[in-house]
Protein backbone atom coordinates (compact mmCIF):
# COMPACT_ATOMS: atom_id res chain seq x y z
CA UNK A 1 0.00 0.00 0.00
CA UNK A 2 1.32 3.46 -0.92
CA UNK A 3 -1.35 6.01 -0.02
CA UNK A 4 -3.94 6.32 2.74
CA UNK A 5 -6.56 9.06 2.51
CA UNK A 6 -7.37 10.33 6.00
CA UNK A 7 -10.66 12.23 6.13
CA UNK A 8 -10.31 15.02 8.69
CA UNK A 9 -13.15 16.54 10.70
CA UNK A 10 -13.27 18.37 14.00
CA UNK A 11 -14.96 15.62 16.04
CA UNK A 12 -14.13 14.04 19.42
CA UNK A 13 -13.19 10.77 17.71
CA UNK A 14 -10.72 12.34 15.26
CA UNK A 15 -7.55 11.91 17.39
CA UNK A 16 -8.12 8.14 17.52
CA UNK A 17 -8.51 8.00 13.74
CA UNK A 18 -5.34 10.05 13.28
CA UNK A 19 -3.37 7.82 15.65
CA UNK A 20 -4.61 4.67 13.91
CA UNK A 21 -3.81 6.02 10.42
CA UNK A 22 -0.33 7.18 11.48
CA UNK A 23 0.46 3.81 13.02
CA UNK A 24 -0.67 2.00 9.90
CA UNK A 25 1.23 4.37 7.59
CA UNK A 26 4.38 4.01 9.66
CA UNK A 27 4.11 0.24 9.68
CA UNK A 28 3.57 0.06 5.93
CA UNK A 29 5.91 2.94 5.00
CA UNK A 30 3.17 4.65 3.06
CA UNK A 31 2.06 8.26 2.63
CA UNK A 32 -0.97 9.86 4.24
CA UNK A 33 -3.05 12.37 2.36
CA UNK A 34 -4.94 14.29 5.04
CA UNK A 35 -8.09 15.79 3.56
CA UNK A 36 -10.46 18.35 5.06
CA UNK A 37 -13.52 19.45 3.08
CA UNK A 38 -15.37 22.68 3.75
CA UNK A 39 -18.94 22.71 2.61
CA UNK A 40 -19.89 26.31 1.76
CA UNK A 41 -23.57 25.35 1.78
CA UNK A 42 -23.55 23.74 5.23
CA UNK A 43 -25.57 25.53 7.90
CA UNK A 44 -23.35 27.09 10.54
CA UNK A 45 -23.61 29.09 13.70
CA UNK A 46 -23.76 32.87 13.32
CA UNK A 47 -20.54 33.20 15.29
CA UNK A 48 -18.58 30.86 13.03
CA UNK A 49 -18.00 32.51 9.65
CA UNK A 50 -16.55 30.47 6.80
CA UNK A 51 -13.09 32.01 7.24
CA UNK A 52 -12.93 30.78 10.87
CA UNK A 53 -14.02 27.29 9.81
CA UNK A 54 -11.33 27.28 7.15
CA UNK A 55 -8.68 28.42 9.63
CA UNK A 56 -9.74 25.73 12.09
CA UNK A 57 -9.57 23.10 9.35
CA UNK A 58 -6.04 24.18 8.40
CA UNK A 59 -5.12 24.09 12.07
CA UNK A 60 -6.31 20.49 12.34
CA UNK A 61 -4.40 19.54 9.21
CA UNK A 62 -1.17 21.11 10.43
CA UNK A 63 -1.51 19.45 13.85
CA UNK A 64 -1.76 16.11 12.07
CA UNK A 65 1.20 17.04 9.88
CA UNK A 66 3.27 17.85 12.96
CA UNK A 67 2.36 14.51 14.56
CA UNK A 68 3.22 12.71 11.32
CA UNK A 69 6.57 14.48 11.15
CA UNK A 70 7.42 13.46 14.73
CA UNK A 71 6.66 9.85 13.79
CA UNK A 72 8.53 9.92 10.47
CA UNK A 73 5.39 9.42 8.43
CA UNK A 74 5.19 11.09 5.03
CA UNK A 75 2.15 13.32 4.62
CA UNK A 76 0.44 15.74 2.24
CA UNK A 77 -2.32 18.14 3.24
CA UNK A 78 -5.39 18.96 1.21
CA UNK A 79 -8.21 21.38 1.97
CA UNK A 80 -11.02 21.43 -0.55
CA UNK A 81 -14.33 23.25 -0.80
CA UNK A 82 -17.44 21.29 -1.69
CA UNK A 83 -19.90 18.72 -0.51
CA UNK A 84 -17.84 16.36 1.69
CA UNK A 85 -18.99 12.92 0.53
CA UNK A 86 -18.69 13.42 -3.24
CA UNK A 87 -15.39 15.32 -2.82
CA UNK A 88 -13.94 12.57 -0.65
CA UNK A 89 -14.91 9.87 -3.11
CA UNK A 90 -13.70 11.84 -6.09
CA UNK A 91 -10.36 12.76 -4.49
CA UNK A 92 -9.71 9.24 -3.26
CA UNK A 93 -9.86 8.25 -6.89
CA UNK A 94 -7.84 11.23 -8.21
CA UNK A 95 -5.01 10.59 -5.77
CA UNK A 96 -5.25 6.84 -6.14
CA UNK A 97 -5.67 6.23 -2.42
CA UNK A 98 -5.80 2.55 -1.55
CA UNK A 99 -7.61 3.03 1.75
CA UNK A 100 -9.88 5.66 3.28
CA UNK A 101 -9.69 6.22 7.04
CA UNK A 102 -12.30 8.28 8.88
CA UNK A 103 -13.43 8.75 12.43
CA UNK A 104 -16.48 6.66 13.39
CA UNK A 105 -18.17 9.86 14.59
CA UNK A 106 -17.59 11.80 11.36
CA UNK A 107 -20.57 13.68 9.96
CA UNK A 108 -20.61 11.77 6.70
CA UNK A 109 -23.33 9.23 6.07
CA UNK A 110 -21.05 6.28 6.64
CA UNK A 111 -23.24 3.74 4.86
CA UNK A 112 -23.27 5.98 1.76
CA UNK A 113 -19.49 6.32 1.85
CA UNK A 114 -19.05 2.56 1.99
CA UNK A 115 -21.63 2.05 -0.75
CA UNK A 116 -20.25 4.69 -3.12
CA UNK A 117 -16.52 4.27 -2.59
CA UNK A 118 -14.52 1.90 -4.75
CA UNK A 119 -11.85 1.93 -2.01
CA UNK A 120 -12.00 0.08 1.29
CA UNK A 121 -13.03 2.31 4.18
CA UNK A 122 -12.03 2.01 7.84
CA UNK A 123 -14.00 3.87 10.51
CA UNK A 124 -12.00 4.24 13.70
CA UNK A 125 -13.69 4.40 17.14
CA UNK B 1 -1.01 36.47 18.76
CA UNK B 2 1.05 38.43 16.24
CA UNK B 3 -0.33 39.11 12.79
CA UNK B 4 1.32 37.59 9.71
CA UNK B 5 2.31 41.08 8.60
CA UNK B 6 4.06 41.66 11.93
CA UNK B 7 6.06 38.44 11.63
CA UNK B 8 7.42 39.24 8.17
CA UNK B 9 10.34 41.69 8.23
CA UNK B 10 10.62 43.81 5.07
CA UNK B 11 14.26 42.71 4.82
CA UNK B 12 13.09 39.09 4.45
CA UNK B 13 10.97 39.78 1.36
CA UNK B 14 12.68 38.63 -1.85
CA UNK B 15 10.72 39.76 -4.91
CA UNK B 16 12.89 38.01 -7.48
CA UNK B 17 14.19 34.66 -6.28
CA UNK B 18 17.25 33.62 -8.25
CA UNK B 19 17.24 29.96 -7.28
CA UNK B 20 15.29 27.37 -9.25
CA UNK B 21 15.57 24.38 -6.93
CA UNK B 22 13.63 24.19 -3.65
CA UNK B 23 16.55 23.69 -1.25
CA UNK B 24 18.43 26.55 -2.91
CA UNK B 25 15.29 28.69 -2.58
CA UNK B 26 15.09 27.80 1.11
CA UNK B 27 18.72 28.87 1.61
CA UNK B 28 17.99 32.11 -0.25
CA UNK B 29 15.10 32.80 2.15
CA UNK B 30 16.98 31.79 5.29
CA UNK B 31 19.83 34.21 4.53
CA UNK B 32 17.96 37.46 5.29
CA UNK B 33 16.45 35.92 8.44
CA UNK B 34 19.91 35.41 9.95
CA UNK B 35 20.37 39.16 10.24
CA UNK B 36 17.15 39.46 12.26
CA UNK B 37 18.59 37.25 15.01
CA UNK B 38 15.48 35.04 15.00
CA UNK B 39 17.47 32.07 13.70
CA UNK B 40 20.31 31.26 16.09
CA UNK B 41 21.80 28.25 14.33
CA UNK B 42 21.62 28.28 10.53
CA UNK B 43 22.88 24.73 10.00
CA UNK B 44 20.43 23.22 12.46
CA UNK B 45 17.51 25.22 11.08
CA UNK B 46 18.26 24.31 7.46
CA UNK B 47 18.65 20.68 8.49
CA UNK B 48 15.19 20.77 10.15
CA UNK B 49 13.62 22.35 7.07
CA UNK B 50 15.26 19.82 4.75
CA UNK B 51 14.07 16.95 6.94
CA UNK B 52 10.50 18.23 6.73
CA UNK B 53 10.69 18.75 2.99
CA UNK B 54 11.80 15.16 2.60
CA UNK B 55 8.79 13.95 4.62
CA UNK B 56 6.07 16.31 3.47
CA UNK B 57 4.93 18.27 0.48
CA UNK B 58 4.82 21.85 1.68
CA UNK B 59 3.39 22.99 -1.64
CA UNK B 60 -0.27 23.61 -0.81
CA UNK B 61 -1.38 24.11 -4.41
CA UNK B 62 -2.49 27.26 -6.27
CA UNK B 63 1.19 28.13 -6.86
CA UNK B 64 1.93 28.46 -3.13
CA UNK B 65 4.46 26.69 -0.89
CA UNK B 66 5.02 27.10 2.85
CA UNK B 67 8.25 25.38 3.91
CA UNK B 68 8.39 25.41 7.70
CA UNK B 69 10.18 24.06 10.74
CA UNK B 70 9.88 24.22 14.51
CA UNK B 71 13.26 23.82 16.13
CA UNK B 72 15.56 24.90 18.96
CA UNK B 73 17.58 26.81 16.37
CA UNK B 74 14.89 29.53 16.31
CA UNK B 75 14.45 32.19 19.00
CA UNK B 76 11.13 33.68 17.87
CA UNK B 77 8.56 33.05 15.12
CA UNK B 78 9.56 34.76 11.92
CA UNK B 79 8.61 34.57 8.24
CA UNK B 80 10.37 35.14 4.96
CA UNK B 81 8.71 35.55 1.58
CA UNK B 82 10.04 34.91 -1.90
CA UNK B 83 8.51 35.22 -5.36
CA UNK B 84 9.67 33.17 -8.31
CA UNK B 85 8.64 34.00 -11.87
CA UNK B 86 9.67 30.61 -13.21
CA UNK B 87 8.23 28.65 -10.28
CA UNK B 88 9.81 26.03 -8.05
CA UNK B 89 8.85 22.39 -7.59
CA UNK B 90 7.66 21.93 -3.99
CA UNK B 91 5.90 18.60 -4.77
CA UNK B 92 2.43 20.13 -4.62
CA UNK B 93 -0.41 17.64 -4.89
CA UNK B 94 -1.76 19.60 -7.86
CA UNK B 95 1.58 19.03 -9.63
CA UNK B 96 2.09 22.73 -10.33
CA UNK B 97 5.20 24.78 -9.49
CA UNK B 98 5.13 27.26 -6.62
CA UNK B 99 5.58 30.96 -7.37
CA UNK B 100 4.79 32.37 -3.93
CA UNK B 101 6.91 30.89 -1.16
CA UNK B 102 6.56 31.69 2.53
CA UNK B 103 9.11 30.22 4.90
CA UNK B 104 8.13 29.91 8.58
CA UNK B 105 10.67 29.46 11.36
CA UNK B 106 9.40 28.77 14.87
CA UNK B 107 10.90 27.90 18.25
CA UNK B 108 10.52 24.31 19.41
CA UNK B 109 8.34 25.22 22.38
CA UNK B 110 5.83 27.40 20.49
CA UNK B 111 3.76 24.65 18.87
CA UNK B 112 0.37 26.36 19.21
CA UNK B 113 1.55 29.67 17.75
CA UNK B 114 3.34 27.78 14.97
CA UNK B 115 0.22 25.79 14.01
CA UNK B 116 -1.93 28.93 14.19
CA UNK B 117 0.49 30.87 12.00
CA UNK B 118 0.53 28.07 9.41
CA UNK B 119 -3.28 27.87 9.47
CA UNK B 120 -3.81 31.63 9.15
CA UNK B 121 -1.27 31.95 6.36
CA UNK B 122 -2.73 28.99 4.44
CA UNK B 123 -6.22 30.47 4.71
CA UNK B 124 -4.95 33.86 3.56
CA UNK B 125 -3.14 32.43 0.54
CA UNK B 126 -6.19 30.57 -0.74
CA UNK B 127 -7.83 33.90 -1.47
CA UNK B 128 -7.47 34.78 -5.16
CA UNK B 129 -7.15 38.50 -4.43
CA UNK B 130 -4.23 37.91 -2.04
CA UNK B 131 -2.27 35.82 -4.54
CA UNK B 132 -2.98 38.32 -7.32
CA UNK B 133 -1.85 41.15 -5.05
CA UNK B 134 1.35 39.34 -4.08
CA UNK B 135 2.12 38.57 -7.71
CA UNK B 136 1.60 42.19 -8.75
CA UNK B 137 3.38 43.87 -5.82
CA UNK B 138 6.33 46.00 -6.86
CA UNK B 139 8.09 46.40 -3.53
CA UNK B 140 8.41 44.80 -0.08
CA UNK B 141 6.11 47.53 1.25
CA UNK B 142 3.47 46.53 -1.30
CA UNK B 143 3.76 42.89 -0.19
CA UNK B 144 3.29 43.90 3.45
CA UNK B 145 0.33 46.07 2.49
CA UNK B 146 -1.42 43.24 0.62
CA UNK B 147 -1.05 40.92 3.60
CA UNK B 148 -2.13 43.52 6.14
CA UNK B 149 -5.15 44.48 4.05
CA UNK B 150 -6.48 40.91 3.93
CA UNK B 151 -5.69 39.80 7.45
CA UNK B 152 -8.79 39.61 9.58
Amino acid sequence: MERILLYVEDTPGMPAAVAWALKLAKGMSCRIIALAVIDPAAPRRRDAPTSDIEERAWGLLYEIEDDAFQQNVRISLLLEPGEPLPRLISLSSSYDAELIVASADCRLTTSELVRQSSRPVVFVK
Amino acid sequence: MAKISELLPRSAIVLDLQSKEKFEVISELVRPLLATGAITDEAEFVSAIVRRENMESTGIGLGVAIPHARTKAVASIVLAFGRSDSGVDFSSLDGKPSHLIFLIAAPEEQKTEYIMTLARLSKLLRKDEVRIGLNKAGSPDDIARVILQHES
